[in-house]
């Protein structure tokens, strides 16, 4: 690390090598498409390098690297639009069908399903914050306590917990809707 | 919690956090409350489809380091460019007003030494001093000698 904040290059090449799963599954969480979670992780480390004089040493590596690569994938999605309202006919053939078994108890586990239910996420994440998706996808997602979402965010503990609640209402009130729409198969 | 709505509990904790009696409760209530059935139905479908998409993860590929630090080092080329580029735009305002005055002047210059001769500076050459006293051709270089000896000689003359 100290190497690597001297400037020298090949320490930093280590740093990058070690740290990039981690920036990418960081990443993962905000974009589907690989070129989109490459050139986000690419951001991360460009600005890891050149803030390297920055870091005290305090927490670890991976956590600081953790919360460049979530504020920096934030920014990146700032500007983009967030759908006012998810309808049934939003839903791709797949997705439709996947609600129709799931409603049913007929569906199967199966990789193609799994997509299509990571599909699904997506367009209701669509309708939240940002931010929002992020403090659900963390905690409903990937079971992290409010603690370590608000270590990687750098947000209070109390406004990780308002995050949460919100976004998970909104969802379930979209996914209600896609239900309430749809009849059910028995 | 029967009589109770359960929609605030489900908003409040990710269901895999609740406990077995919590989601026992939760049951109960949505077996007699429709709302409370169809909100629990899509907090369940949330849940599945949230824990799905947290699973998607891309893994770097093999020659991302590699673009990493190409993209380092013509980051760090084109940060050498800008500070020449700085420089240039403080002095450019600087260096343009230059190159125009000594245009100009160049300009000037040129149009006073060598004047375009008018029919009216002929006629004024021909009623110059010289050419009235001397009866000479103001161009014609007389010393200041020649001219003396031309006036006094006159004089003597009358």
């Amino acid at each position: 690390m100290r190497q690597a904040q001297a400037g020298d290059e090949s320490a930093f090449a280590e740093i990058v090598r070690r740290y990039s799963p981690r920036v990418f599954a960081v990443a993962s969480r905000f974009f589907r498409q690989r070129s989109l979670v490459e050139e986000a992780a690419q951001e991360v480390f460009l600005k890891a390098f050149t803030q390297l004089g920055s870091f005290e040493g305090r927490g670890s590596l991976e956590g600081w690297l953790t919360r460049i690569a979530t504020n920096t994938c934030l920014n990146m999605l700032r500007g983009s639009k967030r759908r006012p309202e998810l309808t049934v006919s939003d839903l791709s053939e797949d997705e439709d069908q996947w609600l129709e078994q799931r409603m049913s108890d007929t569906a199967q586990r199966s990789v193609e399903n799994d997509l299509v239910a990571a599909d699904l996420a997506d367009r209701l994440l669509s309708v939240l914050s940002p931010e929002d998706q992020q403090a659900l996808l963390m905690i409903d997602g990937e079971q992290a306590s409010i603690k370590e979402v608000a270590a990687a965010t750098g947000w209070s503990e109390s406004k990780v917990k308002v995050r949460a609640f919100r976004a998970r209402k909104k969802i379930r009130e979209a996914m209600e809707r896609l239900v309430s729409r749809k009849p059910v198969t028995t | 919690m029967n009589e109770k709505h359960i929609t605030e509990v489900l908003d409040n904790t990710a269901l895999t956090s609740l406990s077995a009696s919590e989601l026992e409760e939760i049951r109960a209530h949505a077996s007699i409350c429709d709302a409370c059935e169809s909100a629990f139905t899509a907090a369940q479908l949330s849940a599945v489809v949230i824990k799905e998409r947290a699973q998607v993860v891309i893994e770097p590929s093999p020659f991302f380091q590699t673009r990493v630090m190409a993209a380092l080092r013509e980051q760090q080329a084109a940060e050498s460019v800008p500070a020449f580029s700085r420089l240039w735009k403080s002095a450019r305002a600087l260096v343009s007003s230059m190159a125009l005055t000594t245009v100009v002047l160049a300009a000037l210059s040129f149009m006073i030494s060598a004047p375009a001769t008018t029919a009216s500076d002929q006629t004024a050459s021909a009623f110059s001093a010289e050419s009235v006293i001397l009866g000479q051709d103001g161009d014609d270089q007389l010393t200041y000698e020649q001219v003396l000896n031309a006036i006094y000689t006159d004089d003597e003359d009358k």
